[in-house]
């Protein structure tokens, strides 16, 4: 059996200068020969009669002499190899990426330590870090600064900074702290008064009951459902270029009620790609695996449907992997992962469980629905109970017509109506009787009128709700492997399997389905869905993942920083019954959690990539947050939580992009407010506000959205009449809640927007704006009427509305408004 | 090397600086606009000390470049060289015959399981070429408009590169390196020699076709460099720039106070927190505020003759490749330094939607006429000389054909070609000769990295020169390597 290392958490050693002492070959050294040398230069290989796979054959050599020599990197082909420098020989890996300076460095100061490795080394593979399952027993750290300490959060970040000879960050100041906590666990921030409160609270757990309150508040949900909908790419249209509306956003309440409800994680799993696999599955669990429905559907004509069904097949397989494994499996769809260990087979065998299904939609009456219906339903009744008085009181006289009727006249007269005298009268509808009334009331008004009012009604049917779901198909398809990913080409069959590298299915499982591939995703045995799940969870309350490269655990991703907290992690999420609130408030309690964010001279050289989380990082709010947290300022909010997306206001000429052009009907009244995540997200003409600020497009899974930082999104927060209105309303509110004074009125303004109040500089620099503003509009009423909104109450002056908007959009625009500090 | 490669913002040392310095008279270098006389009547902070410097401000190169601004045209999935300008009679003779073991030993391929048995194919062209212009340089059929001004423009034959899948590809080109985290051509001449426009982007990205490129936003990513200089992606379809307007009621005056206070309270967070993004997003403001005036401009056509929008192929109210060909000439002429189009799908590999038939036909029909208007509406205004206009993809396409149930080629990194016109660039060239079947240079072999020294070298700055101090190391667009392609400079 060949003995597996972990290489775990040798590459932030390897990365920072900080690791004193001597190289460990075997920590350090053989793991990365192992994934950049070994696939040409090992028992299997020998390029140039080279073999890396031991010290001993690297000293030995090949072709071109030694590999190593001892003491002398210099003189050692290997780093002159790696580094480029070799005479007559290109730098290695031949054709790849060439190693990271780390890497170089490392193995420059073991050659120059010596080269030593331990004598019975054997020539062996190591087992690239992810794939080993996290340690169970995660020794915590012991640190010098147990002061410091919150939780063993904290040991695993201090070990690291002590070994670096850095102190940590000093806790952030309190507002900034609720603040940041309000952000990133219901994405809107704290009112005033609930600054005031905690400021405060002088009780030891004063924060810890905030994070309690803010797990139990419903915005939880939505702000974590908000992440997972991305990794679900969930959209409310088909995509491609029809792209027309569909209806699902039932998936999208699902994930927000699952985390409110802290559905743990291995079950959220399971109902969503197989939650009608469960025995007596629910509607719910049907709902759950709309997961797996957010894919694109084609509608153009002349298209192949195979293809596209395939497509969405690989779609599913693509997003299964980066979302729980965090690997790029997409890559042996066409053939074996170059760098990581899925052969094109294994690809195929996943492919295989999710290509047995139907896709159906599933009706759900939901409680409007229902009402609704029933009022639909008594009106349709009262409608029909009157014309059957009519024409059980007219039957005398349609009898009379009936039998006036000579055999000409019954020739001609039309289909549908000979149809229903050849039909028994007790047999007959309700529609067919009123022609045959229509035909002895031709001129009676008020019976037209009835029956029209009828036929209106009963044509509009409330539509139901319905959502898109999978459901297994009783006649399995068949899986042949693709050819180069070519539908086309079949290659041998393949059946259901997951790959050899990782945690095997159950032996009992003879015929594994959809269901077993879910179980398996969360077996604590799983090397990657915990690990990667943690570092996402990570990633949202740090800016930045432990695994920084979060969709890709492979070989060519960037190794843990924290490996051992990662495995921690990981291991206490499946402890606590894969309870996302239990790690939430495990990480935002922390120590490291809650250190300033403000940027720190003495890092700036020594970790300018905050690797070692010294400090907490400062970032731009998501796209949706961004709208949450203007709206929430503004007075405007609506704190809603799910049903069908919303049309708030776009710019125009957004909707003439696609090719079908698509109805944009702006919602008025409370639809108009609503939190940025249940804007309607067409995929071919996505909501601009959003995509401005890296909302992802929703075409493919994405787990980690990009930050940029450009003019056109000053435009937009700037001139967007959406963004205007939220000014506006800012304004308002400001002018009604505070009564005549500028100053406490700045105060207020500011403190919707920022918590904080202004320092006196700021306040100084806003005061000299409004000044400034009132006079602007002083002279120019007509401009000031256009700048305030339609509404404005008429006891306010209407200058000072303007200068206030004015005042607001400001506010509003502030790095530090659309910033989580 | 010269004061502005030391780096200007990074080691801009805001510890250092007091508030009551930040908050004197922001003297922001953006044509004359200081924080208003408003601000020093007040007294409210303080003496002038600090100055935040315009990022875009036009800087001095090494010596005089014989181009000033760039555009590239990026023909996004690496389009086939066999099918447009690399000729070979051999190739087409040989036909479905093996290719000798001998060329493709030790190389490795995107799709590697498609050599695994037996040796590829050889994929004869089945266009018709001829020899154009003066220069006699061969183009197929599939490019008629590109055929008109071969006596402009210079074909380089033997590009080579090193990574052959898409996304990383990409990233070589466009950073010279296949992984993340490295800054963009056009963040290092912007950031180099700033622009010569104020009022638009240095850095203007465009792009067309099916999808956007792989790799998205990380092909213009300013890397290391600070964010102030990643591209600015103009909307591909529909109005390019959205929110341009000011609300109702605010004069460009009051639209101009707005953001001067914005701008004043950024300056104190960022001298409270240290984070320079608060300082990229300060720039964002101006220039959004600059952009106001000067975009709509910028993309209303309707000043363009219809002789102009014939030349290009553009239907009025489309987004094409042709309205971003003429739209990049309107860009340029503002004095942008370096705009990129990015177009889709040139991936032929064979099989739906990317055989080398009908779906090739249609990408070529897309790019051809645009990009020759481009070359000749630049000659005609006398812009060619001052610009560099280059063509090419992440890679090129095999010899060999795919064995997919339509004509395809895999990709190819041995030698691939692009071309090059304008300022300083020879014209009427052919440079460059690949073996029979067009598999490898035989002679002049061009690397990215000569690619990148070149263009550096022809807007004045000397690529071992320009550089970028990141973690303790001088970093640079062309790594260790690049050399110039003399042949290729006039």
């Amino acid at each position: 059996m060949k003995r597996v290392f972990s290489i775990c958490f040798l590459f932030l050693m390897a990365a920072s200068s900080f690791a004193a002492g001597k190289v460990d070959y075997l920590k350090q050294i053989k793991p990365i020969l192992s994934s950049y040398c070994y696939q040409c230069h090992s028992e299997t290989q020998q390029k140039h009669d080279l073999r890396l796979d031991t010290a001993s054959f690297a000293i030995k050599g090949g072709q071109t002499g030694p590999a190593i020599v001892p003491g002398k990197s210099e003189d050692s082909l290997l780093y002159k190899a790696i580094m480029g420098t070799a005479p007559d020989l290109t730098r290695m890996p031949y054709k790849k990426n060439p190693l990271d300076e780390s890497q170089i460095a490392l193995i420059k100061r073991w050659i120059d330590e010596g080269a030593t490795a331990p004598a019975d080394e054997k020539a062996e593979a190591v087992l690239h870090w992810s794939f080993v399952p996290p340690e169970e027993n995660q020794p915590i750290p012991a640190v010098k600064n147990t002061k410091w300490v919150r939780n063993p959060v904290d040991n695993f970040i201090l070990t690291k900074l002590e070994a670096a000879k850095l102190k940590p960050s000093p806790e952030t100041d309190r507002i900034t702290l609720i603040r940041r906590v309000y952000l990133d666990l219901i994405g809107l921030p704290p009112t005033i008064e609930e600054v005031d409160a905690f400021v405060k609270d002088k009780s030891p757990d004063a924060y810890e009951k905030i994070v309690e309150k803010l797990l139990n508040n419903p915005h939880y949900g939505e702000r974590m459902g908000r992440h997972w909908l991305d990794a679900a790419r969930f959209a409310d249209s088909n995509g491609y270029s029809i792209d027309a509306p569909r209806q699902i956003w039932k998936f999208r309440d699902w994930v927000i009620d699952a985390f409110n409800r802290d559905m743990p994680f291995d079950q959220f799993t399971i109902e969503q790609l197989a939650g009608d696999l469960l025995p007596n599955a629910t509607p719910e669990q049907k709902v759950a695996t709309g997961f797996h429905r957010n894919t694109m559907i084609n509608q153009e004509g002349g298209i192949d449907v195979e293809q596209f069904r395939i497509e969405s097949v690989f779609d599913r397989v693509n997003t299964t992997g980066n979302t729980w494994l965090g690997l790029t499996v997409g890559c042996a769809q066409c053939h074996d992962h170059k760098f990581d260990p899925v052969s094109q087979k294994e690809f195929y065998q996943l492919f295989a469980f999710l290509n047995n299904q139907d896709e159906p939609n599933l009706t759900l009456a939901t409680d409007e629905d229902k009402v609704r219906l029933a009022e639909y339903n008594k009106e349709l009744e009262t409608l029909e109970k009157g014309l059957e008085r009519l024409i059980e009181a007219s039957a005398a006289d349609v009898l009379a017509w009936q039998k006036s009727l000579d055999s000409d006249e019954v020739g001609a007269l039309k289909p549908e109506i000979t149809t229903v005298l050849e039909t028994a009268p007790e047999k007959r509808k309700l529609k067919q009787k009123l022609l045959l009334l229509d035909q002895v009331r031709k001129d009676d008004k008020k019976y037209k009128e009835q029956k029209d009012k009828f036929l209106k009604l009963e044509k509009g049917k409330p539509q139901v709700t319905t959502t898109m779901i999978l459901a297994e198909r009783k006649e399995p398809r068949k899986t042949h492997l693709f050819i180069k990913g070519d539908f086309t080409r079949l290659g041998e069959e393949v059946f259901p399997g997951v790959p050899k590298i990782m945690n095997q299915l159950p032996a009992d499982v003879k015929n594994p389905n959809r269901l077993d591939l879910a179980k398996w995703l969360v077996d604590p045995e799983n090397p990657l869905t915990a690990r990667v799940t943690m570092n996402r969870v990570w990633m949202h309350l740090f800016g930045k993942g432990i695994v920084e490269t979060e969709n890709d655990f492979g070989t060519q991703g960037i190794p843990p920083t924290h490996p051992e907290l990662l495995d921690w992690l990981s291991r206490e999420f499946i402890r606590q019954g894969w309870s996302h609130k239990a790690m939430h408030r495990v990480l935002v309690t922390s120590a490291a959690y809650r250190q300033s964010s403000n940027f720190r001279k003495d890092l700036k050289e020594v970790d300018p990539y905050n690797r070692l989380f010294a400090r907490q990082n400062r970032f731009r709010l998501d796209a949706e947050i961004i709208r949450d947290v203007e709206l929430a300022a503004s007075g405007l909010f609506v704190p809603k939580i799910g049903g069908p997306s919303v049309h708030p206001p776009i710019p125009d000429g957004v909707m003439s992009l696609g090719q079908t052009r698509r109805e944009w009907k702006t919602s008025t009244g409370e639809d108009r407010y609503r939190r940025g995540m249940y804007t309607f997200f067409f995929r071919a003409t996505p909501p601009p506000a959003l995509t401005v600020f890296d909302a992802p497009d929703s075409n493919s899974s994405c787990t980690r959205r990009m930050r940029s930082n450009t003019p056109l999104q000053s435009l937009s927060l700037l001139n967007d009449q959406a963004f205007l209105e939220f000014a506006q309303g800012l304004a308002l509110r400001v002018l009604k809640e505070v009564p005549d004074n500028d100053n406490a009125r700045l105060d207020y303004a500011f403190r919707l927007c920022l918590a904080r109040n202004p320092a006196r500089d700021e306040r100084k620099r806003l005061s000299a704006l409004l000044d400034q503003q009132l006079k602007s509009y002083e002279n120019d009423p007509e401009e000031a009427k256009l700048l305030a909104p339609a509404n404005f109450p008429a006891e306010l002056d209407v200058k000072k509305v303007a200068a206030w908007t004015t005042v607001s959009r400001v506010l509003l625009n502030l790095d530090e408004t659309i910033s989580r500090e | 090397m010269s004061h502005f490669f030391d780096n200007p913002n990074h080691n801009g040392d805001l510890q250092d600086l007091t508030r009551r310095h930040f908050f004197s008279k922001c003297a922001m270098g953006l044509g004359g606009i200081a924080l208003g006389a408003l601000m020093s009547e007040n007294k409210i902070f303080g003496a002038p000390q600090v100055k935040l410097s315009n990022p875009f401000e036009p800087k001095a190169p090494h010596y005089k470049g014989k181009a000033k601004n760039v555009i590239f045209l990026f023909m996004a999935g690496g389009p086939s060289q066999l099918e447009l300008f690399d000729y070979k009679p051999e190739l087409i003779k040989y036909n479905g015959q093996p290719i000798p073991t001998s060329y493709i030993e030790g190389k490795r391929f995107a799709f590697m399981d498609s050599f695994s048995k037996d040796p590829p194919k050889l994929l004869g062209c089945r266009r018709a070429f001829k020899q154009h212009g003066q220069s006699g340089a061969w183009v197929s059929e599939l490019f008629p408009h590109t055929a008109g001004i071969v006596d402009d423009i210079s074909i380089l034959k033997t590009c080579a590169t090193d990574l052959f899948n898409h996304a990383p590809a990409k990233l070589f080109m466009n950073t010279g390196s296949g992984q993340f985290g490295r800054p963009s051509m056009g963040s290092w001449l912007t950031y180099g020699i700033g622009s010569e426009c104020q009022n638009l982007p240095g850095f203007v990205v465009l792009q067309s076709g099916p999808r956007g490129p792989r790799g998205g936003s990380v092909n213009w990513a300013s890397g290391f460099l600070p964010t102030t200089y990643q591209g600015v992606p103009l909307r591909g379809q529909g109005e390019p720039i959205l929110n341009l307007t000011s609300p109702k009621g605010v004069s460009p005056e009051r639209q101009r106070q707005t953001i001067d206070a914005v701008r004043d309270l950024n300056v104190k967070r960022l001298m409270d927190t240290g984070d320079e993004e608060i300082r990229t997003r300060i720039s964002a403001y101006e220039m959004a505020y600059r952009m106001q005036s000067s975009a709509p401009d910028l993309i209303d056509l309707s000043d363009e003759s219809e002789k102009t929008l014939d030349m290009y192929g553009i239907k009025p109210g489309e987004g094409s490749f042709a309205r971003n060909c003429l739209l990049s000439r309107r860009l340029i002429e503002r004095g942008v330094r370096f705009v990129q189009l990015y177009h889709t799908n040139w991936d032929s590999h064979g099989g739906p939607g990317e055989d080398l038939d009908k779906s090739f036909e249609k990408v070529c029909r897309e790019v051809d006429q645009g990009q020759a208007a481009l070359v000749k509406d630049l000659k005609q205004r006398g812009l060619l000389e001052d610009t560099l206009v280059i063509w090419g993809g992440e890679f090129g396409r095999t010899p060999m054909g795919e064995n997919r149930e339509s004509a395809g080629r895999n990709h190819h990194i041995d030698t691939f070609t692009m071309w090059f016109a304008g300022g300083g660039v020879k014209a009427g060239e052919v440079i460059g000769e690949t073996d029979e079947f067009g598999f490898s240079p035989v002679e002049d072999r061009c690397h990215v990295h000569d690619i990148h020294a070149t263009i550096l070298h022809l807007l004045g700055l000397e690529h071992t020169k320009l550089t970028f101090r990141f973690q303790g190391r001088d970093f640079r667009l062309t790594d260790v390597h690049g050399e110039l392609i003399h042949k290729l400079l006039v």
